[in-house]
């Protein structure tokens, strides 16, 4: 057992290495600008589902309005720095802040609805604040659009800066997989966790819930207000449209549940995967709406064959060529028959009667 | 034995545990409790038994505050609960298991144990859940219920018997008062309802409330220190086991004669 699990910590440690540098090159690989830039459309993707998962995965409440975050973290960035004069990367922080702070009582109004309750008002808030920013064209430039000026200057050109604007996501990427992987293994991970499996057993059980879920959803929507200001000032150009469309926020759903929410690295492999194939559709069948039926096609795929997503599909497979762990129920029958004969008097320690390991396995 | 557990070992009695005035509650055209008045003693077996719809679940879930009564007060030892979120609740001291059995499943044995953990700070909340002292007395606690080898299994992984073990562990882990069971030999097998009662009288004997909802009447009789026989959502009589079991209006809510 503890040999395995060293071999298993081994295996992790390699892989991690191996994606962190592979990461690291991509710039060097990519074989042109443009896909440089794809790079880091996936990598900006890839931040805001995992800052999506961070209400997801934990609490398993399901947000398809998570692009009002993103959205509201882009127009805040753009806003601090054409009407306050803030440094671009102050504005970034600061704007994340800000909405962090408007996602107390959008939290607490909006998780006292569970289940499909939760879904609907997330799509209300994201719809709510499409109207708003286009209705409110002397601030936010309306359907206009809102031009974002640019953080490096115009020495630096555009491939130069895909690639610093990489690297930006990367290191954004990592602070945010940091932190659920520190809150993963933490008591409040904990906690957060048996809310996803059953919430009025955690209230039963002391764990002060509404707190736990608010507390977590406030820093989904800090990290997500942080990918969408850096997305900002990478493109440049904010439209209502696209900053507050559901698309976004189903994307951001459809790569989590793909690579898996219980997973650390699921939602950043269902970014490449599902990143990959937007840019790949489009590029192969332009302003169509194919690409939307591939991803609709997609999820289809996921929600029948890998419930969980990839991450866990892909462990499971592994664990069938392993050694078999031992059965839930440790002791043989034989061993059971003469622990009786012997203590004949003593009540069984073991649940002798209940079903065993092989047939509780679901 | 850790040292919380033998601190509550010697609970200051009041000789009330839980107390409820008027308790009702309804949902729709149906009465669920109907102004149940109920003391239950400390360091006490209670038994909680009536007939089918009686409102003895209803009556747990507004205890808890699961659900919200429509009218009258709880108050454990002294303090009012009646409005009080189920997990502050829990934290006063009450802990409880579920008439179905609910278990954290795609959370392992531990995890489904240590879940049962309150940090006491912020700090202590952001610190890992594995700690050692916590795991150790889990560990105890899986032993004593007799599933400590399946510390690693994923609790859907347990038989109903273990995962009704696991819900119990769950529950002493967070170290209550008083522990409400809600029908704790439900569709479990003769030995383990042996080894569910053992551990009742042993844990009673360190100084735990039990109020327990059950069903099977040779464990009632033989577990309990005092009985309360509810009917139409409210108690119609209640004492030592033997006084209720020959009581004419417990044989009429029962059998209808």
């Amino acid at each position: 057992m503890t040999a395995s699990r060293t071999v298993n910590r081994g295996v992790k440690i390699v892989g991690l290495l191996a994606l962190i540098a592979l990461a690291l090159a991509f710039p060097s690989l990519a074989p042109d600008p443009f896909i440089l830039s794809v790079g880091v459309v996936i990598m900006s993707y890839a931040v805001l589902a995992t800052s999506w998962n961070f209400v997801g995965g934990f609490t398993g409440y399901i947000s398809l309005g998570h692009a009002a975050y993103s959205g509201l973290g882009g127009y805040a960035t753009a806003l601090l720095i054409l009407d306050a004069g803030l440094n671009p990367w102050v504005a970034m922080l600061l704007g994340a802040v800000g909405v962090a702070l408007l996602a107390v009582p959008i939290g607490i109004a909006s998780l006292r609805v569970r289940g499909a309750s939760f879904v609907i008002v997330s799509i209300a808030l994201v719809l709510i604040m499409l109207l708003a920013f286009q209705s409110w064209g002397s601030v936010t430039g309306g359907s206009n659009g809102l031009r974002v000026p640019r953080p490096f200057g115009p020495e630096v050109l555009r491939p130069e800066q895909h690639e610093r604007f990489f690297y930006l996501h990367l290191a954004l990427l990592a602070i945010a997989l940091f932190t659920w992987w520190a809150i993963d293994r933490s008591r409040f991970g904990i906690g957060l966790k048996a809310i996803r499996e059953d919430e009025d057993k955690a209230e039963a059980l002391g764990v002060p819930t509404f707190s736990y879920k608010l507390a977590v959803f406030v820093v989904s929507a800090f990290f997500t207000a942080l990918g969408g200001g850096l997305y900002a000032l990478w493109f440049g150009f904010l439209d209502p449209i696209f900053q507050f469309s559901i698309l976004v926020g189903s994307y951001m759903v459809l790569m989590s549940l793909l690579g898996g929410i219980r997973s650390l690295f699921g939602p950043l492999l269902g970014a490449v995967i599902v990143g990959y194939a937007l840019e790949f559709f489009k590029a192969q069948y332009g302003d169509t709406q194919f690409h939307l039926v591939a991803l609709g096609l997609l999820l289809a795929l996921v929600v029948l064959f890998m419930p969980d997503g990839i991450i866990p599909a892909v462990g499971q497979l592994v664990a069938r060529f392993r050694p078999q762990a031992a059965s839930i129920r440790e002791q043989t029958q034989a061993e059971l028959a003469a622990q009786r004969r012997g203590e004949a008097s003593e009540p069984d320690r073991d649940d002798a009667m209940a079903v065993s390991g092989e047939e509780a396995r679901r | 034995m850790t040292q919380t557990q033998q601190e509550s070992s010697a609970p200051v009695s009041t000789g009330r545990s839980l107390e409820t005035n008027g308790l009702r509650k309804s949902y729709g055209g149906v009465t669920a409790l109907d102004g149940a008045s109920v003391t239950f003693q400390d360091g006490k077996v209670n038994a909680l038994i009536g007939p089918n719809g009686s409102g003895k679940t209803t009556f747990f879930n507004c205890v808890t505050g699961m659900i919200r009564a429509d009218e009258g007060t709880t108050t454990f030892r002294g303090t009012d609960i009646t409005t009080a979120s189920p997990h502050r609740i829990a934290r006063q001291g009450i802990g409880r298991s579920f008439q179905l059995c609910r278990i954290f499943p795609r959370m392992t044995v531990m995890e489904n144990m240590l879940a049962a953990v309150r940090p006491q700070s912020v700090w202590k909340m952001l610190g890992s859940a594995r700690d050692a002292a916590d795991q150790e007395r889990a560990r105890e606690l899986l032993a004593r219920v007799g599933i400590d080898h399946l510390e690693h299994a994923e609790a859907r992984d347990l038989s109903y018997g273990q995962q009704k073990l696991l819900e119990l562990g769950g529950v002493l882990m967070a170290d209550p008062d008083t522990i409400m069971l809600d029908e704790p030999a439900g569709g479990v097998n003769p030995a383990l309802i042996d080894r569910i009662a053992n551990l009742i009288r042993s844990l009673n004997a360190e100084g735990k409330t039990f109020i327990v909802v059950e069903h099977n009447m040779e464990l009632v009789m033989s577990l309990s220190d005092h009985v309360v026989v509810f009917d139409r959502g409210r108690p119609i009589c209640e004492g030592p086991p033997s006084l209720v079991q020959n009581d004419p209006r417990v044989l009429e809510a029962y059998l209808g004669i």
